[in-house]
């Protein structure tokens, strides 16, 4: 296991910009999430560091060691491919052994290794199957066990949950957090999947467009995202965007005033206000107006979308026993210790001073 | 209905004429060879040896020494043509479906170019080459020959088949410490070895049958099997037919049962990339 630092890199397709000054330092033993929309790079960071793609210019550095003349096949790295990429005509063993074999390891040493990590993943009964006698879940773990008997430097997952259906996905998911706890593996997990991030990481790296957004641990990004980008990605269901504007002292939003008792100074004029569904509660004496528009019973808790005077649709989280019909006239409140202030123009987030009432 | 009976009736037809067509002079000739001299030209024809012999056979290794190593030099050349080819449409099917580049479409290009140009075109200005190499008379010439004419069909072959295989598979492989070398024997033949096989069957057909360039290049040391049956139809004391055909049934049979064994996969092989799936 080793630090991994990511230094300044680029990756162009002719003039397609895939990765723009890309730079991120990974602790040893740390868990990354990399998380962003489809096209948003991450795949193509995950791949560089890899050496599956060549980078435009700039450095990785494994363990003190910069990849940059390294090979694919000499960076003692270890990746889970989507599609796990198992070898079809070899069987669970074989397939686990695959590196070992390469690297012309005895055979009484592979098969020992092999066995312990079958155990590990509760494979030992498969080892003698082909890829194609095996379900979705157990393919994953085959993918896995080939990763880990390798004993890398740093483990590459690429969206490796992505192709299991919702329910295996958390079992997983929570196996892979299980697993990474008792090796300590040092680990970069591209996922578009927020939820995932969340649960997985020690720290995200959001990225969009080619580019870091924001790192930061799971809680930093949710509590304090740096922009509208990370406060509308992270989250599900999203936060919701208020545009408002600065009318001397006051906000006015949704055709209503609202304001903390001390704005900060030199705000802009255009602003956007941002509220998770679930610091939005039903108040009669809440500033923002809006009638029901939908009704969503999720169980633990009901979720409301409410189109505001100004047409801006909200959702709002209440108790799942809550009375309130379609077309029902509702005001909306919420604290500004829970509320996010944004540049209008910017979409940078603007700090309010946390006991800002 | 009536139609469909039609139809069939009609296949049938004709493919009991084909079937006769095609397996019936091979009859004749192995059964033949079991005949006496008499019996070979009894008319009317026996179709079946009635007092079969095995006179003929034992005439052939007795009196055609030269078709033992005949046999040989046409199993040389035929395997080694077969791995050739084998060897370097593997590399060139995996060179044409992983990269592109405008070098790489013109060789393709030119490789099926030269697939269709009638052999005898080729044969002039091979002399002045196959002389100044010494090649000669040597198994490797004819290997390098058969290879050169097949390279290109089964290049295409194993290209289809290459396609196939997800690029993941490699990317796997190659984290896993791969080199370019293992990638190709260890993922990539053993899941094209369908491709492989069918490309195969048409270069050991050929090479085992070929005459032309055989006749042309060859003289004694790398004379293979088909020349051999020509001689023996060739001698001074008159044809000897029953031996001809022993020698016929010889040189036949063992490709017939290769190809019968494999004809699942020529089929394969031919419809490679036709459809989906």
């Amino acid at each position: 296991m080793s630090d991994l630092k990511i230094d300044r890199i680029n990756k162009a397709y002719g003039d397609f910009k895939a990765l723009i000054d890309i730079s991120l330092d990974v602790q040893n033993g740390e868990f990354v999430v990399l998380v962003g929309p489809s096209g948003c790079g991450k795949s193509t960071l995950l791949r560089s560091i890899a050496g599956l793609e060549r980078i435009s210019s700039g450095d990785i550095v494994l363990g003190g060691r910069s990849l940059k003349n390294v090979a694919t096949r000499d960076r003692n790295v270890a990746m889970v491919f989507q599609s796990y990429a198992l070898f079809p005509h070899l069987t669970v063993a074989e397939n686990i052994g695959f590196g070992m074999k390469i690297r012309k390891r005895g055979r009484p040493e592979i098969e020992e290794t092999v066995t312990k990590a079958a155990k590990l993943l509760g494979l030992h009964e498969l080892v003698g199957r082909y890829p194609r006698e095996l379900s979705g879940g157990q393919r994953q773990r085959v993918a896995m066990g080939r990763a880990i008997v390798r004993d890398p430097e740093v483990f590459l997952f690429d969206e490796p949950l992505s192709n299991l259906d919702a329910k295996l996905r958390v079992q997983m998911r929570t196996e892979i957090k299980a697993l990474r706890q008792r090796l300590g593996i040092t680990s970069i997990y591209v996922t578009h999947d927020q939820e995932e991030a969340m649960t997985l990481a020690d720290r995200i790296v959001v990225m969009n467009e080619g580019q870091i957004e924001q790192i930061g641990t799971p809680l930093d990004l949710y509590d304090r995202p740096v922009n509208l980008f990370v406060a509308g990605f992270m989250g599900s269901p999203p936060m919701n965007f208020i545009p408002c504007q600065r009318v001397g002292d006051s906000l006015s939003a949704a055709g209503a005033a609202i304001a903390p008792s001390s704005l900060p100074s030199h705000l802009p004029e255009k602003l956007v206000l941002g509220i998770r569904p679930e610091a939005l509660v039903f108040d009669s004496e809440g500033a923002l107006e809006g009638t029901v528009e939908v009704i969503e019973q999720q169980g633990p808790h009901t979720l409301v979308i409410v189109r505001l005077d100004d047409g801006t649709m909200v959702y709002a989280q209440a108790h799942k026993h809550i009375r309130l019909r379609f077309g029902d006239a509702v005001q909306l409140g919420f604290d500004w210790s829970d509320a996010h202030l944004f540049d209008g123009v910017s979409g940078l987030r603007i700090e309010l001073n946390k006991d800002g009432r | 209905m009536l139609e469909r009976y039609l139809t069939l009736a009609l296949r049938s037809i004709v493919l009991g004429i084909g079937v006769v067509w095609s397996a019936f002079p091979i009859f004749m000739v192995v059964s033949s060879s079991f005949k006496t001299p008499i019996d070979i030209f009894a008319y009317p024809p026996k179709f079946i040896a009635f007092s079969p012999t095995l006179e003929n056979y034992s005439t052939l290794f007795r009196a055609w020494p030269q078709f033992i190593s005949g046999l040989w030099s046409s199993l040389i050349v035929t395997v080694g043509a077969t791995v050739l080819t084998g060897v370097v449409s593997l590399m060139a099917g995996y060179a044409y479906s992983r990269y592109q580049s405008r070098w790489l479409t013109l060789s393709a290009f030119s490789m099926i170019l030269l697939r269709m140009l009638p052999p005898v075109v080729v044969t002039i200005p091979l002399f002045p080459i196959v002389n100044q190499f010494r090649l000669n008379d040597t198994h490797a010439l004819l290997i390098m020959l058969y290879a050169a004419f097949f390279v290109s069909l089964a290049t295409w072959i194993l290209k289809t088949f290459i396609d196939q295989i997800p690029r993941e598979l490699e990317e796997a492989a190659e984290v896993e410490g791969a080199s370019l070398l293992q990638r190709l024997t260890k993922i990539i033949l053993p899941l094209s070895v369908h491709g492989m096989v069918a490309a195969c069957v048409f270069v050991v057909v050929f090479a085992w049958n070929e005459y032309m360039f055989a006749l042309i290049f060859t003289s004694s040391e790398a004379k293979t099997a088909p020349l051999v049956l020509a001689e023996i139809t060739g001698t001074l004391e008159g044809v000897q037919w029953g031996v001809l055909f022993a020698a016929a049934t010889v040189q036949l049979a063992p490709i017939l049962i290769f190809v019968i064994l494999v004809q699942k996969y020529i089929v394969i092989g031919l419809t490679a990339g036709a459809v989906k799936g």
